[in-house]
């Protein structure tokens, strides 16, 4: 039995804050202890004396002694968040809930759907299986943000479509001048890849009106409510079921999610909200 | 510019056509290349042709005024555009323009809808593509005015 007290946060130093947008930044942190955690999960980040916040760490699940959370400015402490320095000391608690079960992806096409500040999850989704590559058949990520400048993880992309069996396409809803990719929201995107729906999963994560209509279109497409896998991030709380927040239908999203297949949540009235 | 029934098999809005209908498609169409920046056609343009990109990405967007053009989105290759030729009134909704080198084929919109009244199967199959795209158009305009609406 573990005498580990689950309130007590691991001590975490801050060794880079990277700016990726305006409004989101990703923190390095080197944890005072091993961390682990399996991708899809997520961590209560904390700072002394402000407050903590649920994050999915957007770092590979394969490395235990370094963890990046990517933090939108959207409240009072991920404003405070926002303004810390590298050698600034923050807290982690977890990890928490039911991660991505990347064990049933192998051997199948893997389309994923992202939105917003939703590729942080999804970046950690694409380190754990660009680790397992030789065991998936094809991994297309989507990803669509408001403007070139919301566009998050810039390098991400090139990085990707040199990467065997992986493709990355993006686009944003308004372009500028320099931009030269896809222009239109995220589900537009679906209309070019070339999928093989029957030996396929489909995940989406990202902001809760682009989870709805990608979830609409990939259902259009032919995909199967058990082959959908939806990251429902905004529902996650104290991270341990306790406080109630979490609840969605019959579901504890900080216990029994925060990944849910599209068939465990259809009937969940508001799942959208 | 002419292509073959083999040469649209490999574009995947095609692919559900029977072989006769492909040829029937090639009899009535033709092959256009457009440079970077050119125009397709503006919007209120009368539309004879309806047209799918072979090759290259297209620009789709409205104007407010003559030098005011806002782009909605992008036309990828496989993707078909210019559905007003079909219906009445045949007026452009839209303006296209072309942001990389494209091929595309145009279909004569009249013989098309002479070729449904024979060919019952052909007319279902193109008009249930049509009906796809405008239904597609709608829901990511719905999905943009909700972005908008929730900022």
């Amino acid at each position: 039995m573990s005498h580990r007290n689950i309130y007590k946060p691991i001590r975490a130093k801050l060794t880079e804050v990277i700016d990726e947008s305006p409004l989101i930044k990703t923190f390095v942190l080197i944890p005072a202890e091993e961390f682990s955690f399996k991708t899809g999960q997520f961590i209560e980040l904390s700072v002394d004396g402000i407050g903590e916040a649920p994050f999915t760490p957007s770092s590979s699940p394969v490395i235990t002694d370094k963890l990046e959370v990517t933090v939108m400015k959207t409240g009072y402490v991920t404003e405070y968040m926002h303004s810390l320095k590298p050698g600034a000391y923050m807290g982690i608690r977890g990890p928490y809930g039911r991660g991505y079960p990347v064990e049933k992806f192998f051997g199948k096409e893997v389309l994923i759907l992202g939105g917003g500040c939703g590729l942080a999850p999804i970046r950690s989704l694409l380190y754990a299986l660009e680790h397992i590559k030789d065991k998936l058949e094809k991994v297309i990520l989507c990803y669509g943000s408001k403007t070139p400048s919301d566009c998050i993880y810039k390098p991400l992309f090139n990085r990707l479509n040199n990467i065997e069996k992986f493709e990355a396409y993006r686009t944003v809803d308004k372009a500028d001048e320099e931009w030269n990719e896809s222009v239109g929201v995220a589900t537009t995107l679906l209309d070019k890849v070339k999928v093989n729906i029957e030996n396929s999963v489909a995940v989406v994560c990202g902001p809760p009106i682009m989870m709805k209509f990608g979830t609409i279109r990939i259902i259009e497409m032919g995909y199967k409510d058990e082959q959908i896998y939806l990251s429902m991030e905004k529902n996650m709380s104290c991270g341990l079921g306790k406080c109630g927040h979490c609840m969605l239908g019959e579901f504890f999203v900080c216990k029994d999610g925060p990944v849910f297949t599209y068939n465990e949540l259809k009937d969940t009235p508001d799942i959208w909200k | 510019m002419k292509t073959s029934a083999d040469d649209l098999k490999k574009i995947r809005f095609f692919e559900t056509y029977t072989d006769k209908q492909l040829d029937k498609i090639v009899s009535i169409s033709s092959i256009k290349e457009y440079k970077v920046k050119e125009i397709l056609f503006e919007q209120y343009d009368e539309l004879s042709d309806l047209a799918v990109l072979l090759e290259g990405t297209l620009s789709l967007g409205i104007s407010l005024a003559a030098e005011k053009r806002i782009h909605l989105g992008t036309i990828e290759e496989g993707q078909l555009f210019s559905w007003s030729a079909v219906f009445k009134p045949h007026i452009s909704t839209a303006w296209i323009m072309a942001i990389t080198p494209a091929r595309v084929i145009t279909i004569n919109a009249k013989k098309l809808n002479d070729e449904f009244a024979k060919d019952c199967d052909f007319g279902f199959k193109t008009m249930s593509k049509i009906a796809l795209t405008i239904s597609q158009r709608l829901s990511d305009t719905r999905f943009q005015l909700m972005n908008q609406l929730t900022l």
